[in-house]
């Protein structure tokens, strides 16, 4: 029921059919309270693994009421409070293990959860916002079983601007239609695509100790650091599909994650379309303010443009860093960052070279773009070998092949990327040229019915007739 | 390209009063999701037709497995010719001899100066679903004849379906004797293993199918009730999911997993703790191979007992790493336990396949039985350790050197 499984599906369409048997807020609020808590209790139907969960629930909520009773400095203590609690839970290994709970406890979606609660603290501690959230209110927030596992992170003012609207917004034939082709779209990214690519990097980690001839190898290799991070697109996506399709079947909208990410021409880029509600509440809420902090401190002009870098690589960091308790996923956030900051730095340095416009021009280039885009895309496969991999079978990846070998497949990914990746973007760009007075043809209803058709088709073969168990939902486990 | 445009077209609903849908979309929009589905489905069961055609007729039309008119359990029709073609193989010609066996030539006496084994087993040494002359049967003599400089000569009396089922074979140990073999060599497969208790004759004649009843068929037959078994919707014949599990069972680990989810009696012999129905099958197997080692001893035959592995067997000893809770050498330790307590020579390959690339692309993904090339790779294994000094009469004075390191 955690992942984006047949059940799950099923369960969100009956919350969605129930929720719209009225269009009143408190018949609405009533129906997501009790499908979150029943989703929870499928999940775990012990209520003493609950109690941490709860616990980090009541503290993040005492200190919204701290604060708008208005102890406005409390707010800082809150957070603090809040984070220490959320590591401590999560037990990152920096920690000594003696400390943690050993009983077993329910930390799904708690990373979530976090960042939902520090959004709510940090806002009511901005002095120009000032309101009530009621514990219902919260809970509904924290706890909606539409976001729990795996995002997206939603901003509170959006979430009641539809779950408490008066009058929910439009719930047409037509959108449901459009989100019902979603779920299907999302069921067939992760049930059958994520299977086949997960399947794919599997055999190619097993080849890469076994004895082959180094050809066989290089390809091994090659589909290893290729694959992966189409395989996380479509586990990840797929399951945000789902979950943004039920959330509007529920009258709710829920913010995008992801906005065709291998499309991106540079790693910042990248980031402004990969995990979109992650990268956007970290740059809200550490890079504005810490840049805006480093600004106030430091006033030299010339220096200005490096802060921002620096913010940069701080904010990516954190990116990175969140996604896991142990040293594998520093160097994962160390990668995101430096990626992001070298990014930076080719940018300031190349404006500064060439001049402004000449820069702007060679940024439009489409050869430019093309080899940046593949960069890109060489540069996230290289850093998700530190998100998929412990250290023992890093170890046993690299050393499979020679340096020199190493880098001919880099070389080879960044020009195969370069050239796919552009041809994939053409011929986009011309199939949704071919258009009528309603729009593109291939995103017509006509069209997407065909569409939705055949990946529920391959959808149902995959999962009901050869009973293939799909790779579970990644982004669950952070 | 759904993906933005979806989020455009749903951005301007959202603001808007939802323009109506034209009332034909009311029955376009269904007719054309049916008939999506219908050209999709006839259009990849015609794909897989044509890649993977079968004939109407099975080797196994040549067998008779419930005839207790000699008493020896299952055996072919004497002097019969079957073709066959299923649909991941070749097309597949089955000679029975006079005898009933699958032989070129008929059993004779032996002749001075050779060295003759009777291979004894069911669909594995039979050669099931491949042609005779590339089965391990026909290439293992040719094999040691050339190792040793000796005429070997090899009698196949396997037999598919149940020959290899440990007291089918205590049957036919007359059989066996009767040929007057220098080596009797039992390859045993853990299908054998696992339907060590089944008793012979059987309840119903087990069905013929150009396609194996694969996991699919058996899963879904079970889980729907037996509903979907209908005559007119035969899951055995749509083709297409076979093609699927030929392809995705191309993937090893894809189809180690599947393997392991089959349930205990499929796969239970793969854990490192056997249940209790493996542990009642291996007693089986215990007391089958102490009577026939006790007639071996007493006709003065050595007999070589060898374990081949199954398709996922083989995955996992070459992946070398495998799920906590499952050991695939754990039947083979058994097998070796049981045979040598009663005095028999054991032969373990299963190490040979540790270092082996991929070993498991070597059977037919789907009906799982060793294809061509998965025949010459036994034939070899077993020519090798067969020659190495388990068999004295077979020694050779100087083996070929070993490349790779064996061992777990």
């Amino acid at each position: 029921m955690d992942s984006a499984s047949f059940q799950f599906v099923l369960f969100g369409l009956a919350a969605a059919l129930l929720s719209n048997i009225s269009r009143s807020r408190v018949w609405r609020s009533v129906v997501l309270m009790a499908a979150s808590l029943v989703f929870l209790w499928l999940l775990a139907n012990n209520p003493i693994v609950f109690l941490p969960l709860i616990g980090f629930l009541l503290l993040g909520y005492a200190g919204l009421f701290l604060i708008e009773r208005g102890l406005a400095k409390s707010w800082v203590w809150s957070l603090l409070a809040v984070i220490l609690v959320y590591i401590w839970l999560k037990k990152y290994t920096f920690l000594p293990e003696g400390i943690f709970l050993h009983s077993p406890y329910f930390t799904l979606g708690l990373s979530y959860i976090l960042f939902r609660v520090l959004h709510l603290i940090i806002e009511a501690g901005d002095a120009g916002e000032k309101r009530h959230i009621g514990l219902g209110a919260y809970l509904l927030y924290t706890l909606n079983f539409a976001t729990l596992v795996s995002g997206p992170i939603q901003r509170y003012d959006e979430f009641a601007r539809d779950q408490f609207a008066d009058e929910p917004i439009v719930l047409g034939i037509r959108t449901a239609g459009l989100q019902l082709e979603r779920i299907v779209r999302g069921f067939f990214k992760v049930n059958v695509l994520a299977m086949m690519l997960h399947a794919v990097q599997e055999d190619a980690l097993a080849q890469m100790s076994q004895p082959l001839p180094l050809p066989q190898k290089l390809f091994s290799a090659f589909r290893l650091a290729v694959v992966y991070p189409f395989f996380l697109y479509a586990n990840f996506s797929g399951y945000i599909d789902i979950v943004i399709a039920l959330a509007r079947l529920m009258r709710v909208r829920l913010p995008e994650n992801f906005d065709r990410p291998f499309s991106a021409s540079s790693f910042l880029d990248f980031w402004n379309r990969w995990h979109i509600t992650l990268s956007t509440w970290l740059k809200t809420y550490v890079y504005n303010p810490l840049l805006m902090a480093l600004m106030r401190r430091i006033s030299s002009v010339s220096l200005e443009p490096l802060l921002g870098v620096f913010c940069f690589f701080v904010t990516f960091f954190l990116v990175g860093v969140w996604h896991g308790r142990t040293s594998e996923f520093v160097v994962f956030g160390i990668l995101q960052g430096g990626g992001i900051s070298i990014n930076k730095l080719w940018q300031l340095g190349l404006a500064r070279g060439l001049g402004r416009k000449s820069y702007k021009a060679l940024a439009k280039n489409a050869i430019y773009i093309a080899f940046g885009r593949g960069l890109t895309f060489s540069w996230f496969a290289f850093s998700t070998f530190w998100f998929w991999a412990n250290w023992k079978q890093i170890d046993k990846v690299f050393t499979a092949i020679g340096i020199a070998q190493w880098l001919g497949v880099w070389l080879a990914i960044w020009l195969c990327a370069t050239v796919v990746l552009a041809i994939w973007e053409a011929l986009r760009a011309a199939l949704l040229s071919i258009r009528t007075s309603e729009g593109p043809v291939l995103t017509s209803r006509y069209a997407r019915v065909v569409y939705a058709s055949a990946l529920g088709l391959a959808a149902f073969v995959m999962t009901f007739l050869l009973n293939q168990p799909a790779p579970d939902i990644v982004y669950k486990a952070f | 390209m759904i993906d933005s445009m979806a989020q455009s077209d749903a951005c301007k609903m959202e603001r808007t009063k939802e323009a109506k849908l034209p009332r034909r979309d009311f029955i376009l929009l269904p007719v054309i999701g049916l008939l999506t589905i219908c050209l999709i489905a006839v259009f990849f069961e015609s794909i897989a037709w044509l890649l993977f055609p079968s004939s109407r007729t099975l080797g196994e039309d040549c067998m008779m497995f419930n005839d207790s008119s000699t008493g020896t359990g299952p055996r072919g029709i004497p002097n019969a010719v079957c073709w066959e073609k299923i649909p991941e193989g070749e097309r597949t010609r089955y000679r029975f001899n006079s005898s009933g066996y699958r032989s070129e030539v008929e059993f004779r006496p032996k002749s001075a100066g050779t060295y003759r084994i009777v291979l004894v087993g069911s669909s594995f040494p039979f050669g099931m679903r491949v042609p005779a002359e590339k089965t391990f049967a026909m290439l293992l003599p040719a094999e040691l004849s050339q190792r040793t400089g000796r005429n070997v000569e090899l009698y196949n009396e396997a037999m598919a379906g149940f020959g290899g089922y440990p007291n089918i074979v205590e049957r036919r140990f007359k059989d066996v004797l009767a040929a007057n073999p220098d080596l009797i060599l039992w390859v045993l497969t853990p299908w054998d293993l696992q339907k060590a208790a089944t008793n012979w004759p059987f309840h119903e004649e087990p069905a013929n199918r150009a396609v194996k009843e694969s996991w699919v068929v058996k899963s879904i037959r079970k889980r729907s009730g037996g509903v979907l078994d209908l005559t007119i919707f035969r899951l055995d014949r749509i083709r297409v999911v076979l093609m699927f599990e030929h392809y995705l069972y191309g993937s090893r680990s894809q189809f180690v997993k599947s393997s392991l989810a089959q349930g205990d009696d499929d796969a239970g012999f793969l854990k490192a703790e056997p249940s209790a129905e493996w542990k009642k099958r291996l007693l089986q197997f215990d007391s089958n191979d102490a009577e026939i080692e006790g007639r071996v001893k007493a006709a003065g035959v050595p007999l070589v007992v060898v374990l081949v592995p199954n398709r996922p067997q083989a995955a996992m000893i070459s992946m070398g790493e495998w799920p906590a809770g499952y050991d695939p050498y754990k039947l083979d330790d058994e097998l070796r336990s049981i045979v040598t307590s009663h005095g028999g020579t054991y032969i373990d390959i299963l190490p040979e396949y540790r270092n082996m690339p991929n070993p498991e692309q070597h059977y037919f993904p789907v009906e799982g039985h060793l294809d061509a090339d998965g025949h010459g790779i036994v034939s070899e294994i077993l020519a090798r350790e067969l020659t190495s000094g388990a068999i004295p009469a077979l020694k050779v004075a100087a083996q070929p050197q070993v490349a790779q390191e064996q061992g777990r």
